[in-house]
């Protein structure tokens, strides 16, 4: 009974702790353009991706401001190369998830929330990199094949445990099960570490600083700490990469992109500081709309986490205007206050911003504070036509 | 084969005395006559027929409709208690829902409202419209529209709701229905429930 167990362990450890000290990004392969798919197989992926596609080209979500995805694929294009980046199709939707993909046709799904958690154009720059490698790596392709195979086995070892005669070759029958399954997801895990590797050579071939990935995965892990500690949830910082997961553990990521980009000895062409403004003015537009998404997902300590990182030593009228908005939501007294003041703050620094002058009122009204009346007033000459003007009008009175 | 399978299942449905329809539950509401709804005292007086909703959305609520779930939905939500969902969780651990507060003005309603919906069907596309002061069972109340659509599906949707908050409890009754043809057809029907609808004296008399 112990034997089979032990072996699993060790295949499990085996997997979920890979060498990865010291990588080195391979060098850029040949890329060809217009390619068409081979085979049976990649017909099929092509087909469902296609499919995807068309679906994704009327869906709702989709948001189709020219600018802001000029932008995108300008970065696109920066960090892969105008060769590379010709084929590609760039969908921004409207998720407030951090998240991004590209299909094994070349089409490149980007979420609001990836755009609102990034700092600056060089940690889009090495997402969406990282993303076209799995493309230009055919992972959708592999992935496929291996999860097909990988299923076979699965459901071959199933069939024979099944009838197995004797209790110990269902047990061996079964513990090649587990390692299929395990294998199936492992080479998920490797594809996630090639593609890193590519994304990296990429950044080493453009202008951008390669530092900046390790930074994202820093931010992500707070994040979701902070989401945890809020929900009462157990923190998966130090997780080891669990049995099923598909990607290496997030402080893994951190720690291997690190020492690469410190091998490679590359800053950035222009100071990351220069990438920054122009990252703001493109999303400038967008912004509020996302803060607003972000507000709707009820994650009060990951979101307060998340606009002290946006905001870093500045506090812009829109973060403290949101931040008021998410104190506001929460709704204890205390948060009551605290909302009142960050609502305070975004007015002194911007009198004409309507909106704050509508929350400051709300929150000090249900904090019974008469004053609040005052400020819904104010909001009221600014807005005459509030969608909600009747309903507070009746609250001024 | 199958013909003896069927005919088996057939016998064996009658024979537990199976005369009601698979989807047992759901029942019908007859016209004109008070009915109190979603295990509370809000009772109101339907001008056609309606079909009750064997499932329910959460502890206090239940949803009536016409043609079927989703194509027009009324939901009664019979005073969600302070610290409660408007409705029950996607997933209590990577969803959680906002809940409601006994302190709550009456235009954080809509908002309370909006983020439920959006965090349980998963969508950035649901919008409150506009919201205006009324007068729901017989106290100050808010009236709100909105509009929504799920990330999987191309069908837009509109609703109406009439919320009050009573002894501080959340009474509300909300209608949705695609926009194309449904909504027009029956916001009616959902207008003279809500025009109809009453506390029982039991609460009253709180």
């Amino acid at each position: 009974m112990r034997r089979p167990v032990a072996a699993m362990l060790a295949a499990l450890v085996g997997t979920a702790v890979p060498a990865f000290a010291r990588d080195v990004p391979p060098s850029l392969p040949p890329y060809t353009t217009a390619y068409q798919p081979q085979g049976v197989d990649e017909r099929g992926v092509w087909m469902e991706a296609d499919e995807m596609e068309r679906g994704l080209r009327d869906s709702k979500t989709l948001i189709a401001d020219p600018k802001l995805n000029g932008y995108v694929r300008d970065v696109v294009c920066r960090t892969v190369g105008a060769s590379r980046c010709g084929g590609v199709r760039i969908y921004v939707v409207r998720d407030a998830e951090f998240n991004a993909f590209m299909t094994p046709n070349g089409t490149m799904v980007v979420s609001s929330g990836l755009l609102l958690r990034i700092r600056d154009e060089a940690e889009l720059a090495a997402v969406l990199g990282h993303e076209f490698a799995h493309f230009e790596l055919r992972h959708g392709l592999n992935g496929f094949r291996q999860r097909r195979s990988a299923s076979d086995v699965a459901a071959w070892a199933g069939v024979i445990a099944a009838n197995a005669t004797t209790y110990r070759t269902a047990q061996t029958m079964q513990s090649i099960q587990v390692s299929a399954i395990g294998s199936m997801f492992a080479f998920s895990r490797e594809q996630e570490r090639q593609a890193d590797l590519l994304s990296m050579a990429y950044i080493k071939a453009s202008p951008y600083d390669p530092g900046c990935f390790a930074d994202i995965w820093d931010r992500m892990l707070n994040e979701g700490d902070a989401t945890a500690h809020g929900r009462r949830q157990r923190s998966k910082r130090y997780d080891r990469a669990s049995f099923f997961a598909t990607h290496p553990t997030n402080i893994e990521r951190a720690t291997y992109l690190r020492d690469l980009a410190v091998d490679m000895h590359k800053p950035g062409e222009a100071p990351r500081e220069d990438d920054a403004p122009r990252y703001d003015i493109a999303m400038a537009a967008w912004r509020a709309q996302f803060l607003g998404d972000q507000l709707k997902l009820n994650d009060f300590e990951g979101t307060d986490y998340l606009l002290g990182e946006l905001a870093k030593t500045r506090w812009t009228p829109d973060l403290l205007f949101a931040r008021g908005e998410l104190y506001r939501s929460r709704g204890n007294p205390r948060d009551l206050v605290s909302a009142v003041g960050f609502y305070r703050e975004a007015i002194a620094q911007d009198p004409t911003n309507a909106e704050a002058y509508r929350g400051m009122g709300l929150a000090q009204l249900r904090s019974r504070d008469p004053a609040g009346g005052d400020a819904l007033k104010r909001y009221l000459v600014m807005r005459p036509d509030a969608p909600d003007g009747a309903m507070l009008s009746t609250l001024v009175q | 084969m199958k013909t003896t399978i069927r005919i088996s299942f057939a016998v064996a449905a009658i024979a537990l005395g199976c005369t009601t329809p698979a989807l047992a539950g759901n029942s019908l509401i007859a016209k004109g006559q008070k009915v109190a709804v979603a295990k509370s005292p809000l009772t109101v007086t339907p001008d056609h027929e309606w079909n009750k909703m064997g499932a329910r959305p959460g502890r206090n609520s239940e949803t009536w409709t016409l043609d079927g779930d989703s194509l027009n939905d009324v939901t009664f939500y019979g005073g969600i208690e302070n610290d409660r969902t408007l409705f029950r969780e996607v997933s209590k651990k990577t969803k959680p829902l906002p809940r409601f507060a006994a302190t709550m003005l009456l235009t954080d309603i809509p908002a309370l409202f909006e983020n439920s919906y959006s965090i349980a069907l998963d969508t950035q596309l649901m919008k409150i419209d506009g919201v205006t002061p009324t007068t729901f069972l017989g106290t100050k109340g808010v009236h709100f529209s909105y509009s929504f659509s799920r990330p999987d599906e191309e069908v837009r949707r509109k609703g109406e709701a009439s919320a009050a908050i009573i002894g501080g409890k959340l009474f509300m009754i909300s209608f949705e229905a695609p926009n194309v043809y449904y909504f027009d057809r029956d916001i009616a029907g959902y207008r003279a429930i809500v025009a109809s609808a009453t506390m029982a004296s039991v609460v009253a008399a709180r």
